[in-house]
């Protein structure tokens, strides 16, 4: 499928020719900064914590066993680390994903009730299981389950109504309403102790996440990635409208139905260990956006990097600012992605 | 006849019939005089003596008028203090949750219901119409005096789970409701053991370093916090007893470089009162222990991981979660202790209930 880059390809011109490659050599460009600065976020991520095992340990604690610093290093910020590329990546492309099918700037993984739905689920068993239950396990569990029931629910008002995406919205927003009220009517429910929990467990953490839970979330945020970077074409004509899209020969029910069920998947994969960690979702896809403009197949990974840059950043400078208080990762995400947004928003005038 | 001035109506009496009238109308003056003043004083509410002033939890010098007959309790710390104040009789609606321990509260559960902990259910008092509720400082927000109030209903802030005021507020209670002796042997048994504690702490070398966890993963206790208060009269120094907040979240890798030498940690609704069984604490113990990193902390070594129930965790009952944690901390000092002993006698001597369930979990084996 040809993307409008290519159109500008066809015409022969070695002017436009130029143009476009120029073009496609800022986006590398801009790719590059965006790796760097990934990169740089995990090595200041892992280099800091209340131990004060810093930059120069880094190398011999993780390859030397015996070293001091091999158990923090290894077991607590790796884990850390590697959950905080999870989310961050998850959650950002999930977002450009939802932006793309519902043709909708202010969409987000949320937009469709996932949020909402996972908290939901998570809310259940911190107000209905004693303690010694595995009860992390059913917390995860349940916020995946109500993810993925909210996604169904959304699907099948698609699939009867036959329904585009201000539908996809209106339905996404009663899901939000409807999981928010049962949420907060549990929470009414609940003793001092559960209410405290589930305020906590909204703020997000990555402090629960060990390897096990790392392994699962990695299957369900990385398996869909590729198989939504094969349909980053199909998105790029989506965005010229519905009926555009299926001159163009996008089968477009079926990439919604498609997009839907991958990008929830790697929502509930995102936050089920983790909680409900917000405006990552919404602003990665933005960030990247203005940094290397609207083509999804740059976007998509551009959006991954970002998020998991913004997660990074924001979870270390949730440890270090007020350490050792840590402030929860879901305020800090916000603190730490507004200014760079309002920046970037500040340049740009056109939103998608 | 002027009931608001009894004085002035006497006078009034006496310059009408004046010292020409006779003896006859003076002795009915004498003979009627004290029962008018009786009829006074009873038909008055607001007649100062039956009015009396007490600090809240929020330190407001409140007055509450008297007799209390009835009373609403919203949450479970104030019912366990009326009941033990002997005052479960007066009783007349309790807070939603209490079916959850039904149990531990008996018939008390089968009362009317005033709402939950931090929403009343306004129309549901005012049915009922309690002489006072009794709420937490801040839990139900300031809407509660300001609906009640005008419909008669009297509403009183006490916190009861604040070790500091727990004594003053008790005392409080009983004279508001005429339990004077009931708190003054509550609040005798209390200092008796607060002060078996601190007695034997005089001889402490040493306050063992301690990680307190909240009901949340790394969610530990700070200064002004419960937990903080218990810690410290155990004979404990709280890790995060220095930080600003109360509640603060800390991270793995700050509990692991601070090496505690005991780690306590809050089991929420674990409901230990209809337990047999330890084992409901023990397997939050055992995830414990098993964190990531934390094998190499001192108190997972030694074992000095101590589970508690929310019941003895503050509240009315923490000084029987003080006395388990201060024989975890100096087992040299309260090793004769026995503090299911002492929590028996408090749940048979004030609660009048039989003694059952497991409350703390500890690796050490005694």
């Amino acid at each position: 499928m040809k993307t409008p880059e290519f159109h500008i390809n066809t015409n022969g011109h070695g002017a436009a020719f130029a143009e476009y490659r120029h073009l496609v050599r800022k986006k590398w460009l801009a790719m590059a900064g965006i790796i760097a600065v990934f990169a740089a976020a995990a090595i200041g991520s892992l280099a800091s914590g209340a131990s004060g095992v810093g930059l120069a340990d880094l190398i011999p604690a993780i390859l030397n066993p015996g070293h001091p610093a091999h158990g923090i290093v290894v077991s607590l910020r790796l884990p850390r680390v590697a959950m905080a590329v999870l989310t961050g990546s998850g959650l950002a492309f999930s977002g450009v994903v939802f932006q793309a099918i519902l043709r909708n700037p202010l969409a987000s993984p949320y937009t469709l009730g996932m949020g909402s739905a996972a908290g939901f689920g998570a809310v259940l068993p911190i107000i209905f299981l004693p303690a010694a239950f595995a009860r992390d396990l059913w917390i995860a569990g349940g916020a995946f389950a109500f993810t993925m029931i909210s996604a169904v629910v959304i699907l099948a008002v698609t699939r009867l109504k036959n329904a585009g995406s201000e539908t996809m919205i209106l339905c996404g927003i009663a899901l939000m309403f409807l999981f928010s009220s049962l949420t907060s009517f549990f929470q009414y429910m609940g003793a001092m102790e559960q209410v405290s929990e589930i305020v906590f467990w909204f703020f997000g953490s990555l402090s629960k996440a060990g390897w096990n839970e790392i392994a699962l979330a990695a299957v369900m945020v990385l398996g869909p990635f590729p198989l939504i970077l094969r349909l980053a074409p199909d998105f790029n004509l989506i965005l010229t409208g519905d009926d555009a899209a299926k001159g163009l020969g996008v089968n477009v029910p079926r990439l919604r139905m498609e997009a839907v069920i991958l990008a929830s998947l790697a929502t509930a994969g995102s936050i089920c260990f983790t909680g409900v960690i917000g405006f990552v979702g919404l602003v990665a896809p933005h960030i990247a956006r203005m940094l290397l403009g609207a083509d999804h197949r740059f976007l998509l990974p551009a959006s991954a990097l970002c998020g998991a840059a913004l997660v990074l950043i924001a979870d270390t400078l949730g440890r270090t600012v007020w350490a050792p208080q840590v402030i929860p990762l879901g305020i800090v995400t916000a603190f730490t992605g507004v200014p760079f947004f309002f920046y970037l928003l500040m340049r740009r005038k056109e939103m998608m | 006849m002027n009931l608001m001035n009894p004085e002035k109506h006497v006078c009034q009496t006496f310059q009408k019939f004046g010292p020409r009238q006779g003896r006859r109308r003076q002795s009915k003056i004498v003979f009627f005089l004290p029962i008018l003043l009786i009829m006074v004083v009873f038909s008055q509410p607001a007649f100062a003596g039956n009015r009396i002033t007490v600090t809240d939890a929020l330190g407001r010098q409140v007055q509450v008028g008297l007799p209390v007959r009835t009373v609403g309790a919203m949450n479970s710390d104030a019912l366990e203090i009326l009941r033990a104040l002997d005052a479960g009789d007066m009783v007349s609606c309790v807070f939603a949750e209490i079916v959850r321990e039904r149990a531990f509260w008996g018939k008390l559960a089968d009362r009317p219901k005033l709402g939950s902990w931090r929403e009343a259910d306004f129309e549901a008092i005012a049915k009922i119409k309690p002489d006072l509720v009794i709420a937490y400082e801040r839990n139900p927000g300031p809407e509660l005096e300001k609906r009640l109030n005008p419909l008669g209903i009297q509403v009183i802030r006490l916190n009861f789970y604040k070790i500091k005021t727990l004594n003053r507020e008790i005392r409080d209670l009983g004279r508001i409701l005429g339990r004077e002796k009931q708190a003054a042997e509550l609040c005798g048994w209390y200092d008796r053991q607060l002060g078996r504690v601190a007695g034997r702490l005089k001889t402490a070398k040493h306050r063992p370093s301690v990680y307190i966890e909240s009901y949340s993963d790394y969610h530990s206790t700070g200064p002004s916090s419960g937990a903080d208060e218990m810690c410290a009269l155990a004979g404990g120094r709280n890790l995060a007893g220095n930080f600003s907040i109360p509640y603060p979240e800390v991270s793995p890798e700050w509990v692991v470089s601070q090496n505690p030498r005991i780690i306590v940690k809050a089991a929420s609704w674990a409901n230990g009162y209809e337990k047999s069984g330890a084992d409901h604490l023990g397997r939050v113990r055992d995830k414990i222990m098993a964190r990531p990193a934390f094998p190499g902390i001192a108190a997972v070594k030694s074992g000095r991981v101590m589970v508690m129930d929310s019941s003895v965790w503050t509240g009315p009952r923490a000084v029987v979660g003080i006395l388990y944690l201060a024989r975890l901390f100096h087992p040299d000092l309260f090793g004769d202790i026995d503090p299911e002993k002492v929590h028996r006698d408090y749940i048979e001597l004030f609660q009048k209930v039989p003694y059952g369930g497991v409350f703390a979990v500890e690796g050490v084996k005694r």
